[in-house]
């Protein structure tokens, strides 16, 4: 090693996230020498959008999750082997799975094995939580999953939060949680919910858990913060998990009367076309949603689904 | 046995214990990889729960036991263990002392490896002094309080001490220097230097966490840890002989023990060694009286002893100066200050009258009355909280309270689903509840107010709904009502009002904890409204 050239903080916590990701597993160290290769982002050339829908009873979430990305051109479309990838669900609070408050673990355990499957070279899953992180890990199924499928579940924490630079219209300066930044692909992993203030909260919105600092007053200009938010982290793709819905007192929930099951999931390259579809499933025009509109008008994506390739999964 | 090996084995269980003690210390919280089992997180049938028994040194600890028992009326959970404690020391002396005691092995080992005193002063320290009656005036205080209903046993309790300056002061500060310590690293310029934090970062965080938590009063707290490590340099274990209440109830229970120091004085060369090497200022010398009550059972006397003239012998026939050295005096101070204090304690009306809007007990707690006859004030809530808002009182809890649990929504918040408090409390003062108890009935800590003048919204300077986001009941206890407001430029603005619905508000502080409006938030916690009482009610 070489001790006498100057490190950036940047190079250095792109080592560090790879080593701490060894570390955790077995306390192996994976030391990574080549540079990261981007994942063909051919795929964010031409926009699809794939709605899988469970009708069958007792269908398998794990089946229609894969035949959503089966439909895509499989997950190696998103994926090179070797890749470090990250997945974004949305954690944040320490609520059964049935509240719909988070991620469904089902979902979520499908796609890290198909990332997995695909070849990554590791997979972490990764989301700065709103309640305690150990206790959202353990109530959502996440911990169980991340021990199941040996996925590195990383604990939110203050050294991994580092300021960039997000360039927003509305955000400037912010600490961003590194480990959704520092990875080849990123696959963003909402669950559609009610939110009171944003109206919905789904994709775009689901990047307010990779950012830390005093959060809460993004809430002051939401649409725009989560435009900028959106801007900042572009995943390769996200997949809506809208197999449940929360439909009323969003974000957290907290009973399975505001829940509705939809056993449905959409996958998009487009984060604003998937944020889209998911406000129709709560019978809501996304032209009425104000983080769409702005995101559309930004460029950052479409609300029009006829542009698109379009695509459905029934199992 | 050869007594040679009789000491190395209360060396080897000293040291035992007190790693045993340490590892529990370390284990009192929820640990990084908690991973419950899925199904049973589905089901929501089982609370989040420590994997190790936190609470087993309480439960060995007869005062703890005492203390409930006649301040609460109660039989702590493992009181057990204690009794079986007094049936061994009835049988052998203070055999707890010197083999168990964490606190007590703290106290010998910096005694030992590095004695402040040499030769004749060290001699002199070792004689026994008027003073060690000092211990069974403070457990004379402490149980006459305790009947009279103050149960501050913890406050000076070995083991609630102990565990309170290493769960509170010790373990937060290292973990602050580490912390200090991995930014300066992560911040150089050497690469090593870099990755090598992120590691140690990883390595050391099953002990101290990736946030040290924040104690109101931890810096007394490790002050007077310190303090009380630094009288070892007058006396050796200062603590032990003079201080520590339990020392003094084992001491009594002592008298009959049927293991006794014989001595034989024509073998005795007054060489002193014995007296140089004795813990607990017994006299072990054999021309005087051995005192049963104040030995620590170390037996390092006989160990040292080079012509064989003191030996520790099973004799049904209790020796002659085995009833401890008590004395009137120590008595009836003990008796004035423990039928005092409590009526003391409540001249500033904190119980009586009106109790500070600021103390919120954990959930579960009992009413304030009973909550204080069983409080050990040891922290092991605090230690366990995942959040750290429990935190020792100040002065909210008025003096009788002092370090007694209180949530501080601005460090934490309570969590809605979490009943982790009342599982490790030693004494039950906060009861084991469920989390669909907690839930269901609800149990309330408190509720929250909207500072309208703070409020953003309220206050026509931005829109903003955390609080009502964040709250976790259902129907949210904080509602919103749209509104719209005048800004200082004349402008309006859709806002939408937070109002907060006493009867659905349980007082976790969540809204509280992430306002965004920092120093004084603007929706605040206060304890009225609280389950345990009937009296701190603001509804019908």
């Amino acid at each position: 090693m070489n001790f006498d050239k100057p490190v950036t903080r940047r190079e250095s916590i792109k080592k560090l996230v790879k080593l701490w990701g060894g570390l955790s597993l077995a306390g192996a160290f994976t030391a990574s020498v080549t540079a990261p290769v981007r994942a063909q982002t051919a795929s964010a050339d031409k926009k699809f959008l794939i709605e899988g829908i469970g009708q069958t009873d007792g269908y398998s979430v794990t089946e229609l999750t894969r035949k959503v990305f089966e439909r895509a051109g499989g997950v190696g479309r998103f994926i090179s082997k070797g890749d470090v990838v990250v997945i974004k669900p949305n954690l944040s609070w320490a609520r059964r799975p049935e509240m719909a408050a988070t991620t469904n673990p089902e979902v979520l355990k499908a796609v890290v094995e198909l990332c997995q499957e695909a070849g990554a070279k590791k997979v972490r899953i990764a989301d700065n939580t709103i309640n305690d992180a150990r206790r959202c890990f353990a109530l959502s199924g996440a911990g169980a999953i991340a021990r199941s499928t040996g996925a590195d579940l990383i604990h939110p924490r203050s050294s991994l939060m580092k300021n960039m630079n997000l360039k927003g219209r509305s955000l400037d300066t912010w600490p961003v949680f590194v480990p959704l930044v520092e990875a080849d692909a990123v696959i963003n992993l909402p669950v559609a919910k009610h939110h009171s203030l944003s109206s919905l909260t789904v994709g775009m919105k689901n990047w307010i858990g990779g950012v830390g600092g005093s959060r809460w007053s993004l809430h002051q200009d939401i649409h725009q913060s989560i435009v900028d938010l959106a801007t900042f982290f572009q995943p390769t793709v996200t997949l809506i998990d809208a197999i449940r819905i929360m439909t009323r007192n969003g974000p957290s929930g907290g009973s399975t009367s505001y829940v509705t099951a939809k056993n449905t999931l959409i996958l998009s390259n487009d984060p604003v076309a998937g944020d889209a579809q998911a406000a129709l499933l709560f019978g809501r025009s996304p032209e009425k949603l104000g983080f769409i509109r702005l995101a559309r008008d930004q460029g950052l994506g479409t609300s029009d689904f006829q542009t698109l390739a379009q695509q459905r999964v029934v199992l | 046995m050869k007594i040679r090996h009789l000491v190395w084995l209360r060396r080897t269980l000293q040291g035992c214990f007190l790693l045993l003690f340490l590892y529990l210390v370390i284990e009192s919280r929820l640990p990084q990889d908690v991973y419950i089992d899925y199904s049973l997180a589905f089901s929501g049938q089982q609370d989040l729960r420590l994997g190790q028994p936190v609470t087993f040194f309480f439960q060995l600890d007869p005062l703890v036991g005492l203390t409930s028992l006649l301040s609460g009326y109660t039989l702590v959970k493992g009181f057990v263990w204690a009794a079986g404690i007094l049936v061994l020391t009835v049988l052998l002396g203070r055999v707890f002392c010197g083999f168990i005691c964490p606190f007590g092995t703290v106290h010998h080992a910096v005694g030992t490896f590095k004695p402040a005193l040499k030769g004749g002063r060290m001699l002199q320290a070792n004689h026994k002094v008027p003073s060690q009656k000092v211990k069974y005036s403070i457990l004379v205080l402490l149980s006459v309080a305790a009947v009279f209903g103050l149960n501050a046993a913890g406050l000076v309790d070995p083991i609630a001490f102990l565990f309170r300056s290493l769960a509170l002061a010790v373990l937060p500060g290292l973990g602050t220097a580490l912390r200090s310590l991995f930014e300066a690293m992560a911040a150089s310029d050497i690469k090593f230097l870099n990755l090598a934090s992120y590691a140690a970062e990883v390595i050391v965080s099953p002990v101290f966490g990736y946030n040290p938590p924040a104690y109101q009063t931890g810096w007394f707290i490790g002050l007077l840890f310190l303090v009380i490590l630094f009288l070892n340099r007058i006396r050796p274990r200062f603590w032990c002989r003079t201080l520590c209440p339990l020392g003094a109830l084992l001491g009594i229970f002592s008298r009959i023990s049927i293991l006794n120091l014989e001595k034989y004085a024509e073998k005795c060369t007054e060489c002193n060694l014995c007296l140089k090497h004795c813990q607990g200022a017994a006299s072990p010398r054999p021309d005087q009286e051995w005192e049963a009550a104040e030995c620590l059972m170390c037996f390092n006397c006989q160990n040292v002893c080079p012509e064989d003239a003191l030996a520790f012998r099973f004799a049904w026939r209790p020796a002659r100066n085995h009833q401890a050295d008590i004395g009137k005096r120590a008595v009836l101070t003990g008796l004035a200050a423990g039928i005092s204090f409590p009526f003391l304690a409540r001249l500033d009306g904190r119980i009586d009258k009106v109790s500070d809007p600021r103390l919120i007990r954990p959930p579960g707690a009992l009413a304030e009355t009973q909550f204080l006859e069983l409080c050990q004030r040891c922290g092991l809530c605090m230690k366990a909280c995942p959040t750290n808002v429990i935190n020792p009182a100040l002065a909210e809890a008025g003096i009788a309270g002092f370090w007694t649990p209180r949530l501080i929504m601005t460090l934490g918040y309570c969590e809605y689903t979490c009943t982790l408090c009342g599982s490790v409390c030693p004494t039950g003062a906060i009861r084991e509840i469920t989390a669909r108890e907690k839930v269901e009935q609800p149990i309330k800590i408190g509720s929250a107010y909207i500072d309208r003048g703070r409020c953003l919204p309220w206050s026509g300077n931005a829109p903003c709904i955390v609080c009502q986001e964040v709250c976790p009941t259902s129907p949210k206890a904080i509602f919103l009502k749209e509104d719209v407001v005048v800004t200082a430029d004349k402008k309006t603005l859709k806002v939408q009002l937070p109002y907060v619905d006493l009867k659905g508000c349980v007082g976790c502080g969540i809204c509280e904890n992430k306002c965004p409006v920092r120093g004084l938030p603007a929706i605040r916690t206060i304890a009225a409204g609280e389950s345990r009482s009937l009296r701190n009610q603001i509804l019908l």
